[in-house]
């Protein structure tokens, strides 16, 4: 299994990115971004249709482009308009993923790539995705640790992090930034349809046994590690779907840990009021 | 000269003709203040007064279309909200962030940026002792998205004293606090004033409250209708002036000084 060339560089990205997701994840679920990362990886399948229409062989970055844009907008629409926030997510998220395949069909030649994109394939992570993974991971990984104190603060309030010196507006238009390249990149190992799962189960298995802030960051890296090696594991080893193999394995492990908190007597169930 | 004359030596707050319209409501139209320093002045005024906003705007959190605000002498800035702590209604928090209130209160401290790696033993010795201030010793490693609304609120008060501030503002710090909370909560607020010598600045409903812990009321109505010591403001004429026309402080059969609006 590692003697592969393509497996050796899968296996060191999901290696990098499974443990960084697990990161930004903690702050992704913490703040409900979910659905907004949602929408970003959805919104990257109309720039990987943009992208084969421009004669693009690798669409990393017309992907990434789009993906940004579409974040972007949707922020401004947020700030700037009345519509409801879910409103603009859905409208982003559908508009983008009906553009993308409107676009891809009339293009001959690439019904094929549809299938690797919304679920993810190992075969498809070059030399370049590897690279890519590697400064992405320390650049981001170093920004999000400098920065851990002021995005726990603005996560349990903002106001009281503004009053506290914190650049605000300017490290949430960051963490956008940031969440949309990591995104853009496991899109590669996850498939655009459940890329968000990464960002989303590693920090709730974590949550289940975490009784601190850091004892959930640690926790989430090593799920996010564990399901990111083991999924691209299964898939060489059973011949699967990649994406859906590291989901499998994520789920695995939220459960383990979910039994494990039942051990403990913390309840998972609330607690009914009579 | 005019300039020097306005900014008068010893005022904790000093905001002149303050104007801010939210959307298409005018909420304060030309609102002055003067705060002296060391005093505890309450806000209060009926919902949509515009308390609220009047705080939001000495923190720099809501830029007034006109007027000055100056805050322990200085226009509203970083550089002077480092001498300012403030405590919100209540956090925002998910009940699945697990901070922990040892956690929290790091956040507040610039030495302590390492708490993700260490446990620091004069770090945790001086949040202990803070915790301790405000009675809450025990709860040093307990999440916070567990506690009670009283418990949080004196968790936010040990936050917000760590870098010792000249001024404390506090909006309705006891919305969705039970009434002994909210007694032992003020009066802890008295205790601090006194200990720290601080000025504080806080936004009310409770007129028992402030008529028992205030040095100074403003009653506020998109502007300052009435101000003074709580015994010139609260009877009949000013608060008619700042709640309508129906409104009479009634006397019941509470302790002394315990006034309700009807």
């Amino acid at each position: 299994m590692f003697t592969e060339a393509y497996m050796q560089r899968a296996l060191i990205v999901a290696l990098l990115l499974g443990p960084l997701c697990g990161l930004i994840g903690v702050f992704v679920t913490a703040r409900r971004m979910a659905f907004f990362s949602d929408t970003i990886s959805h919104a990257a399948l109309a720039g990987i249709a943009v992208g084969f229409w421009l004669g693009f062989s690798d669409p990393t970055l017309p992907m990434t482009l789009v993906s940004l844009g579409v974040a972007v907008l949707m922020l401004w629409l947020k700030e700037r308009t009345e519509l409801l926030t879910d409103t603009i997510m859905a409208l982003l998220l559908s508009g983008s993923v009906a553009f993308g395949i409107v676009v891809m069909s009339l293009l001959k030649g690439f019904r094929g790539e549809l299938d690797r994109y919304l679920f993810g394939d190992i075969l498809s992570v070059g030399p370049t995705d590897v690279a890519l993974a590697g400064v992405v991971t320390f650049v981001v990984g170093g920004w999000v640790l400098w920065n851990l104190n002021a995005l726990a603060l603005i996560t349990a309030h903002e106001d009281l992090a503004h009053v506290s010196g914190i650049p605000v507006r300017a490290l949430n238009y960051a963490f956008v930034l940031i969440l949309t390249v990591v995104v853009a990149l496991s899109i590669r190992l996850l498939g655009i349809i459940l890329v968000t799962s990464l960002l989303v189960i590693p920090p709730a298995a974590a949550r289940n046994l975490a009784r601190n802030l850091r004892q959930e960051l640690v926790g989430a890296v090593a799920a996010g590690a564990i399901g990111g090696f083991g999924g691209v594991a299964a898939s060489f080893l059973f011949n699967l779907p990649c994406g859906p193999s590291i989901v499998l394995v994520c789920v695995t492990l939220f459960l383990t840990t979910l039994a494990a908190r039942q051990q403990r007597r913390t309840p998972f169930l609330r607690p009914r009021v009579p | 000269m005019a300039e020097i004359r306005f900014h008068r030596a010893g005022l904790a707050v000093e905001v002149r003709g303050l104007h801010l319209r939210l959307g298409d409501t005018a909420v304060l139209r030309g609102v002055d203040l003067h705060v002296p320093r060391g005093a505890i002045v309450a806000l209060i005024g009926p919902n949509g007064s515009g308390k609220t906003t009047l705080l939001r705007c000495l923190l720099g959190l809501e830029k007034p279309d006109s007027g000055e605000i100056r805050l322990l002498g200085e226009p509203v800035g970083p550089k002077v909200l480092q001498r300012v702590a403030y405590v919100p209604q209540r956090l925002q928090l998910d009940r699945n962030f697990v901070l922990s209130v040892r956690e929290f209160l790091c956040l507040r401290l610039k030495s302590a940026r390492r708490w993700m790696w260490q446990g620091h033993r004069q770090t945790d010795d001086l949040l202990r002792a803070a915790l301790a201030d405000v009675g809450i010793e025990a709860l040093f490693d307990r999440p916070l998205a567990g506690l009670s609304g009283g418990q949080l609120q004196r968790v936010l008060i040990a936050f917000s004293l760590l870098t010792g501030p000249e001024l404390l503002l506090l909006d309705e710090p006891t919305a969705g606090v039970d009434n002994p909370g909210e007694r032992s909560f003020y009066e802890l607020i008295t205790a601090i004033h006194q200990r720290l010598k601080l000025t504080v600045v806080l936004v009310s409903h409770d007129l028992s409250m402030v008529y028992r812990h205030a040095t100074r009321v403003y009653a506020l109505n998109g502007v300052v209708c009435c101000e003074g010591t709580p015994e010139e403001v609260m009877n009949a004429d000013s608060l008619r002036q700042a709640y309508g026309i129906h409104v009479t402080p009634y006397h019941h059969d509470h302790p002394p000084g315990h006034h309700h609006v009807h």
